[in-house]
């Protein structure tokens, strides 16, 4: 879901741009200096893994892979604004680095996948019954993901219509291919991220509890 | 089992599965595009050049996939420590704390 170059209208870019800067320095404020440091090489081999996981792209039949966005994994294990400041640490690294994502688009990115991507699944966990909280951790992966493509959506349908067809993709090929795909694609997210909270549930579950400049949502075995 | 080993055990788990799965997920996966990829094709949208040229890309084929995922993976696991220590130095700094 990484956009490139060239795709969306600068001024939808721009406005990426702002939103994404918004959310990441209240997440920076949220966690500063509020994480222990033994859990800090915890965090950082999160994030490292984080960034693998986006590299491995899963086939969701038709021709077409899907990979882990891993904003609702490190919500899991890290709150909201810690996700939010790791996941955007990644889609940095994987853009200068890598050139995966656009540098123009690397405000969009961070606010779909790192800003929209964490939120979601934070308040996806919030509102879920607490009796049914298993099911929390599929489907909060599983909207984090629909979601952040419907706002993909959302910009390039914006841009198609303010550029008069310059940038983006028009609405009718844009939302239901976009969504479809996402929604398949989510499935795998949902169920990478339960299986890898299920056997942190068994083995480590104090790493469910972090939680950083949050308060917790934890999740039990 | 103490904290510091289950913490280590948890790490183990997470590396091992993301490094089974970067090899099986690129034999299954190569050369098909993502969703917003195969989005851009189904309208007809060529990927302009990019304003910027990276340095590495994740490779073509899944030995150089699984070196650009090395070179990732610690590219990110050394930024990470790095801005928590410096963040949690500043913090303490400014607490007026040695």
């Amino acid at each position: 879901m990484h956009i490139p170059d060239g795709l969306m209208d600068p001024l939808v870019a721009g406005i990426g741009w702002i939103v994404a800067l918004t959310f990441l320095g209240y997440a920076i404020y949220r966690i500063n200096g509020k994480v222990d440091d033994k859990t800090i090489p915890f965090m950082a081999i999160l994030g490292a893994g984080i960034f693998v996981a986006q590299m491995l792209n899963f086939p969701i039949g038709g021709g077409t892979t899907g990979h882990l966005l891993g904003a609702a994994l490190a919500v899991f294990l890290l709150g909201p604004w810690g996700a939010l400041v790791i996941i955007s640490v990644i889609l940095v690294i994987q853009a200068l680095i890598f050139g995966d994502g656009g540098l123009t688009a690397m405000g969009l990115n961070i606010m779909n996948m790192a800003v929209i991507g964490s939120l979601v699944a934070w308040v996806t966990i919030r509102i879920f019954p607490k009796k049914h909280e298993k099911l929390a951790v599929p489907l909060a992966a599983w909207t984090s993901v629909f979601v952040a493509s419907l706002f993909t959506a959302i910009e390039l349908s914006t841009s198609y219509s303010i550029s008069g067809g310059i940038y983006g993709i028009s609405a009718a090929i844009a939302f239901p291919t976009m969504l479809g795909y996402h929604a398949v694609i989510g499935i795998g997210e949902g169920i990478i991220t339960g299986a890898i909270i299920y056997y942190l549930a068994k083995v480590a579950p104090e790493t469910l509890k972090m939680q950083i400049g949050a308060k917790s949502a934890e999740v039990t075995q | 089992m103490n904290l510091e080993r289950r913490y280590a055990k948890a790490i183990i788990g997470i590396v091992a599965i993301f490094a089974v799965g970067l090899v099986l997920f690129f034999i299954f996966s190569a050369g098909y595009g993502d969703g917003l990829e195969r989005t851009m094709e189904e309208a007809g949208a060529e990927e302009q050049d990019p304003v910027y040229s990276a340095p590495l890309d994740y490779g073509e084929d899944w030995p150089t996939a699984f070196l650009a995922g090395i070179v990732g993976f610690a590219v990110v696991f050394v930024v990470v420590i790095a801005y928590l220590k410096i963040s949690n130095r500043r913090k303490s700094e400014a607490r007026g704390e040695k």
